[in-house]
Formats: C-alpha cells, sequence, structure tokens
C-alpha cells in the first residue's frame, strides 16, 4: 500500500491550485477592464479585481507560512508582483501617460531604425553633452528593449509596456528575499521581505512603468545586496559584481547611479571601520562620520555640478523655501515631504508606515545588539540604518533647500522602501512569533470536541481543572486568531497600497482615438509630414512613429515652438502657421489635430468652425475620428 | 532542472553553443520571413536559459540552483543591454546588428562558462 500524504500537504496543493487559478482570473480581470478611453485604472478596474486580489494575496501569505519550497514561494510571489505591476500596461493602450511614454517614444525610433548612434536629446554641442548622451539610461532600455523585440518578433510597444513590469516582478522580491538572508533573517522572514517590497506604493508605482529609473532601481537593489554580502566576505568576485551592478545602475540611470556610489562609498567605509575600531576606535569613528557626511553630500552636489555639463538642469542651493512657505508647510515638508499637498490621510499613512516602521525596528536591533558587540549581523544592521539615514537627509535636502531639480525628490522613497522591507518582515514575523509562543506555552496541548462539551455540560461547577481548560481554550482562539488575523491584515495593507500607488486623479489618457489618427496618418502618408498638436498628441504619435522622427515628425514633449504653434493653430486655424511648420521641419504636409476632451466642446467647436472657414480641409474622416470627437486638419501635398 | 542544468553547462561538443547559434539563426529568419511571436517566444527563452544557465554557472556556481539560475539571467540582460548599448552607439540596432549582439552574448557566454569548466577541471 502506497504511503498516504500528509493532509497538511494535501491543503498545501489545494491552496497553491487555488492560489494559481485566481491569479489567472486576475490577469484576465484586468483583460476585461482593458479600455480606450479613460483617465485612472480605478476608473475602468472590474470591480471584481480588488476582492480577487484580496483573497489571492492571503493564500499567498498562508502559503508563504508553511513549510514549502522557498523557491516555489519565491515563484508565487514572482508571478504575483508582476501582476500588482502591469495594471497600466494591460489596461490602457499606450501604458501611463507620463515619462514612460517618453521613453517609449526615443526607443522607438531606434526599433524603427529611424536614428544612428542612439538616442540624442539635444544637439551635441560639446563634449561633455557628448559624454553624457552616451551615458542617458534611456540608451540602455532602448537598446535591451529592442533586442528583446527583435528576439521575440513582436512590436516594441509590447516588450516596452511589459519590460519594467516583468524584470521588476522577477527580480524585485529575489533581491530582497536575498537582502534579508543576508541580514541574517530566517526562511520564511526572508520571503515575508520579498512579498512586502510590494506593500510601499511609491515603489509599486515606479515597478509599473517602464522608465530607465526604474532600470536602474532594480540595479541598485542588487548592489545594495552585494554591499550587504561584502561586508562580511573578503571574495573578490562578490566586490566585482557589486561593482558591476552600481556601474549598471548608473548606466540606466543618474540617480540610482550616484545612490549606488554613495553607498559603495559608505561600504568601504564600514570596511575599514570595522579593521579600525580595536586599535583606534576614535579614529574609526571620525572615520565613519566624515564618510557619512561625504555619501550625504554626494547626490545634492552632483545635481549643482550636473549644471555645468547638462544645459536643462538648472538646481541651485536656496533658503527660498523658508522666505516664502508658511511655517506649518515647513515643517509638513519636513516630516512628510510631498504628502503634505493634498493626498488624503489614507494614502498619507500607507506611504509612510512601511517605512517608519522599519525606522522603528531599526532603533529597536541596534538597541538589542548594543548588548551583543559579537554579533555578525550588526555590521549590516548599523550599515543599513546609516545609508536609510543618508537617505531621509537627502531628501530633506532635496526637498527644502535645494531647487530647479530635473527629477522630483519623491524618488528617493524607493530606496528607502527597499531598505525597509526586510525590517518590516523581521518586525512583523517577530511579533507574530512572539505572541504565538506566548499563546502557545498557554494553550492546552490538545483540545477536542470532547473537551468542550464537558467544560460546557459542568459550566455549573466548575473543577480547577476546568477552569484551567477555559483559560487554556480562551489562549487557543487567541492563537488562532492571531494565526489567521495577521495574514488577513498583511493581505489588506498590500491591496490598501495598490489603491495608493496607481493614482486616482489623473488627466485623460492616451485614447483609442487619437492612436487610430495617428496611426491612420502614418499608414496614408507617404511624404515627410509634420503634425501641429498638444502634448497628448505628440504621446500618441510617440507610441506610432517616435519623437521628432524626421520623416513623421512631431514636437518634443516640451518643445516651445511645438507648444507656440499648437497654440497659435488654435486661436487662428489657417494655413500660414502649418506652412511655417513644412518649412521649419523641411516636410512637405502638414497635420493639425484637435480633440475635444483635451480642449472642452466649446474651445472645441470654435477652432472647428475657424478652421473650415479658412479654408482648411478635413483630412481622413469627414466625421472625424471617435465619433467627432478628434478631427485631422491637412495642408500641403499629400 | 539540476539534470538539465549539468547537461547544458558541461555543452559536450559545444553543443548548446551551437543550439544558441541555430537559435539566433531562427532568430533571425523570423525576424525577416516568418515573424511569428509564437516562435520568437519559444527561442527567446531557449535562448536566454542556455545562456542564463551558462553565466550563472561562470560567476554564481557557489549559490543554490534557483538562484544561480536568476543570477546567470539578470547577467545575460545586463551583457545583452551592455553590447546592444555599443553596437547601438557605433552604428543602429536592425534585424543584423541584433542578431550580431545575441551572437557576440551568446559566445561570452559559452566562453565564460568553458573557462569554468576548465577551472573546475584542474
Amino acid at each position: 500500500m502506497p504511503p498516504r500524504k500528509p493532509r497538511s500537504t494535501s491543503f498545501l496543493r489545494i491552496s497553491q491550485f487555488l492560489y494559481l487559478f485566481l491569479t489567472v482570473l486576475l490577469f484576465y480581470l484586468l483583460i476585461l477592464s482593458r479600455t480606450g478611453e479613460t483617465q485612472t485604472v480605478w476608473q475602468v478596474l472590474h470591480p471584481a479585481f480588488v476582492p480577487t486580489l484580496f483573497v489571492t494575496t492571503y493564500l499567498l501569505l498562508t502559503i508563504i507560512f508553511t513549510s514549502e519550497k522557498t523557491t516555489n514561494k519565491l515563484f508565487f510571489i514572482m508571478i504575483h508582483s508582476i501582476l500588482i505591476h502591469s495594471l497600466f500596461s494591460i489596461i490602457f493602450p499606450a501604458g501611463d501617460l507620463s515619462g514612460q511614454q517618453m521613453i517609449l517614444g526615443r526607443t522607438r525610433r531606434v526599433f524603427d531604425n529611424t536614428i544612428l548612434h542612439g538616442f540624442s536629446g539635444w544637439p551635441t554641442a560639446t563634449i561633455q553633452v557628448f559624454i553624457v548622451e552616451l551615458f542617458i539610461g534611456t540608451n540602455l532600455q532602448a537598446a535591451l528593449s529592442t533586442i528583446f523585440a527583435r528576439t521575440l518578433s513582436i512590436d516594441i510597444l509590447y516588450v516596452h509596456l511589459f519590460f519594467i513590469p516583468v524584470l521588476w516582478g522577477m527580480f524585485i522580491p529575489v533581491a530582497s528575499f536575498l537582502t534579508a538572508k543576508v541580514m541574517g533573517l530566517g526562511e520564511k522572514a526572508s520571503v515575508l521581505s520579498s512579498l512586502l517590497v510590494s506593500a510601499f506604493p511609491y515603489t509599486i508605482y515606479f515597478g509599473a512603468i517602464s522608465v530607465p529609473n526604474s532600470l536602474g532601481f532594480i540595479f541598485f537593489f542588487y548592489s545594495l545586496y552585494l554591499m550587504l554580502r561584502h561586508l562580511s566576505t573578503s571574495d573578490s568576485r562578490t566586490t566585482h559584481w557589486m561593482l558591476i551592478f552600481s556601474f549598471f545602475s548608473f548606466l540606466s540611470h543618474y540617480l540610482t547611479g550616484i545612490m549606488s556610489f554613495s553607498l559603495l562609498f559608505l561600504t568601504l567605509a564600514f570596511k575599514v571601520y570595522e579593521g579600525e575600531k580595536k586599535p583606534s576606535p576614535i579614529n574609526a569613528r571620525i572615520l565613519l562620520m566624515v564618510s557619512f557626511v561625504v555619501c550625504v553630500s554626494l547626490l545634492p552636489l552632483s545635481f549643482i555640478y550636473m549644471r555645468f555639463i547638462v544645459s536643462n538642469s538648472q538646481a541651485v542651493f536656496t533658503l527660498d523655501k523658508f522666505y516664502e512657505l508658511p511655517f506649518q508647510e515647513i515643517i509638513g515638508l519636513f516630516f512628510l515631504g510631498e504628502l503634505v499637498h493634498g493626498f488624503d490621510l489614507k494614502t498619507i499613512l500607507l506611504v509612510i508606515v512601511g517605512p517608519a516602521l522599519a525606522f522603528l525596528w531599526m532603533i529597536y536591533q541596534l538597541y538589542r545588539l548594543k548588548r551583543n558587540l559579537n554579533d555578525k549581523f550588526r555590521i549590516h544592521i548599523c550599515f543599513l540604518f546609516t545609508a536609510f539615514l543618508i537617505i531621509l537627509v537627502d531628501y530633506r535636502i532635496l526637498k527644502l533647500f535645494m531647487s530647479g531639480l530635473p527629477l522630483n525628490e519623491e524618488r528617493l522613497w524607493v530606496f528607502n522602501d527597499f531598505i525597509a522591507a526586510p525590517f518590516v518582515a523581521l518586525a512583523i514575523y517577530e511579533v507574530v512569533s512572539s505572541i504565538k509562543a506566548f499563546l502557545k506555552a498557554r494553550s492546552p496541548p490538545t483540545l477536542s470536541i470532547a473537551t468542550l462539551k464537558a467544560i460546557r455540560e459542568r459550566s455549573k461547577a466548575l473543577s480547577k481543572g476546568d477552569i484551567f481548560r477555559v483559560v487554556g481554550l480562551f489562549f487557543s482562539g487567541l492563537l488562532f486568531t492571531v494565526g489567521v488575523l495577521s495574514p488577513l491584515f498583511l493581505a489588506g495593507w498590500m491591496t490598501a497600497s495598490l489603491s495608493a500607488s496607481y493614482p486616482q486623479v489623473a488627466p485623460l489618457q492616451t485614447t483609442w482615438y487619437e492612436l487610430e489618427a495617428v496611426k491612420y496618418i502614418e499608414e496614408n502618408t507617404h511624404e515627410k509630414y509634420v503634425v501641429i498638436g498638444d502634448i497628448w498628441t505628440i504621446f500618441a504619435g510617440e507610441r506610432i512613429v517616435g519623437i521628432n522622427n524626421p520623416k513623421a515628425y512631431y514636437f518634443g514633449e516640451y518643445s516651445k515652438i511645438g507648444h507656440d504653434l499648437f497654440v497659435n493653430m488654435s486661436r487662428d486655424p489657417s494655413p500660414q502657421w502649418m506652412l511655417w511648420s513644412m518649412n521649419y521641419t523641411n516636410t512637405k504636409v502638414a497635420y493639425f489635430i484637435v480633440t475635444e476632451p483635451r480642449l472642452g466642446t466649446e474651445e472645441f467647436n470654435g477652432i472647428l468652425s475657424k478652421a473650415k472657414e479658412s479654408g482648411l480641409q478635413v483630412y481622413g474622416r469627414p466625421e472625424g475620428f471617435g465619433n467627432g470627437k478628434l478631427y485631422v486638419f491637412s495642408y500641403g501635398e499629400e | 532542472m539540476n539534470r538539465l542544468e549539468k547537461l547544458i553547462v558541461l555543452d559536450q561538443r559545444f553543443l548548446f553553443t551551437l543550439t544558441s547559434y541555430f537559435l539566433i539563426l531562427a532568430i533571425y529568419i523570423n525576424l525577416n520571413a516568418l515573424k511569428s511571436p509564437a516562435i520568437g517566444a519559444v527561442v527567446f527563452v531557449l535562448y536566454f536559459l542556455i545562456n542564463g544557465i551558462f553565466l550563472g554557472h561562470a560567476f554564481f556556481d557557489k549559490e543554490e540552483a534557483f538562484f544561480r539560475l536568476m543570477f546567470g539571467v539578470l547577467s545575460l540582460i545586463m551583457l545583452l543591454g551592455f553590447v546592444g548599448w555599443v553596437v547601438m552607439m557605433i552604428y543602429n540596432l536592425d534585424a543584423t546588428e541584433s542578431a550580431l549582439v545575441l551572437f557576440i552574448t551568446a559566445t561570452l557566454s559559452s566562453l565564460l562558462n568553458g573557462r569554468m569548466k576548465h577551472k573546475n577541471a584542474t
């Protein structure tokens, strides 16, 4: 007779099967939610998605706390991570209306072979600019996306949309797991850390958009893991890979690169400190403090130095905010950063709860390790705490003492979230384990239904033993409640974080009729052409023909000429501006696109009647695209 | 999985290196003639599996199998990105240049795996 499978294994298999089934269902619900005209994912998301996600996450958490193989658990977490980072890519026809579409516009040019030597964002005036252009992250991402698209033989759009969600989903949970492991966390707590890295709203957002900064974050997290490993080993291979990952994080994006180099410096300082702390403890401490100051100043100073290299950087140190803003707002900015500006309490709590819990737990860990100076993981905790502090201080410097930065300072939160995830996992795991151990010690080893009945029957005259049993029953009940409630609470937290990570308010995303019009122009124009349109039209154009394409010219997103042309055309829709744009871009045909939902009905109708009066021809469909929501006017040879 | 990994890492008579080259040829033909995403997906997975295992073995042989594969795939992505970036900067990344990038990466992965194999043997 074959040996019977233990019941727990069967339950585990059923849970896993159910989990996979629900994940497939969730992807299906996302596909059902796909739309060509919406502002946010929340307006069109299938009503069953959030409850199903909650149940799926709960199941995943129960699987995590079983004795299943770690690799299987990580595999399930990867699927979960890819799912929650794919909302933009599946629901919107061109992904989120943000930087990722600008990157797509540049990658499209590389994919369509309409550009040589990579994408240059501005004319190479000096050797410094040429070097910067070489290293801008757009080029690395464009090269990778293009190679993937050619290997898969699919359009660049699909590779671009899923590039970061898939890479993030695959590699960030693993990096979080490895970081937790190298800090000395147990297997289950480390797996929990790999899941909890998806509980931080801003981190989820960056994992959902395909921009070079997100690619840089992935490499940064691995360099952080290798830095921690480097602290406890002298293996040369670890050192080499730590440097390689830091270099790639720089190649992807300067922000992640600078942070990597900053923490690399800190790693070396900690390494020296470890060697020096016994022979000369004062020198070692001074070295550590100086290193801290250097690491903190690296990022702000690099923004200042960027002004000498890149013309579009205007970063300066300033006290303007202290003079201009009210005192309460300064205090708010200091503690909460950008969250003081119009975010609701739920979002604020969801954004700060993880890092705040991690920060408190770090302090608690440091306090605990004070009594155990020889703990081999002490240096890791100290290093991560210092790194966390560096990022906290840097954020405040950028937010309060600088202006004209080329990016929003909140991106620094992602670094802190990466560091926070293992500590949050550790805190939750230790607290739940302690409560469970406490309750277990006070519960009877077995509690049968018969015992319960006996207690009920004899409840009128309880003996000493019965009282003991009742108390035991109470603790067993609590134990069961903690066992059920803790995954419920975590699943609830993670699901709620999702609502804070995808914007609740946004402009109308690229619509199906904008894409249709742009595609129609591209397919039916055989001469070089230029398109005059608002920034939303440019985003749609980026998806189809890319940006600044000499054969199908769309002005840059922030091009003043492009903007002025559109404003002039809106006020006076006459052929003169179209002729001017054709001469300027050396093209034979000019198109002017107006869209009703972007302009408002009154302005839209006004432009339409003026354009028709001035003799401009309606192009493509006389009734307009999207049931009359979008009109294209043309001028020139076709 | 472990047996498959051992088989690929051994790369007897360069069987898997040659398979990689064959896959690149298949990618090139698919890209220019067939244009089938299904074929593309299969060759993509096989190419990543073989070369990811090569690189995982070359650089992360002390890790557990799962993490070795993950690191191998990540380092393959980095290598592809770097070679692609260099080729793109020199000229562009059309179908032929992309195949060249895949070829250079596969050759480097095979050489690194061979070096590690040789190191282990001596």
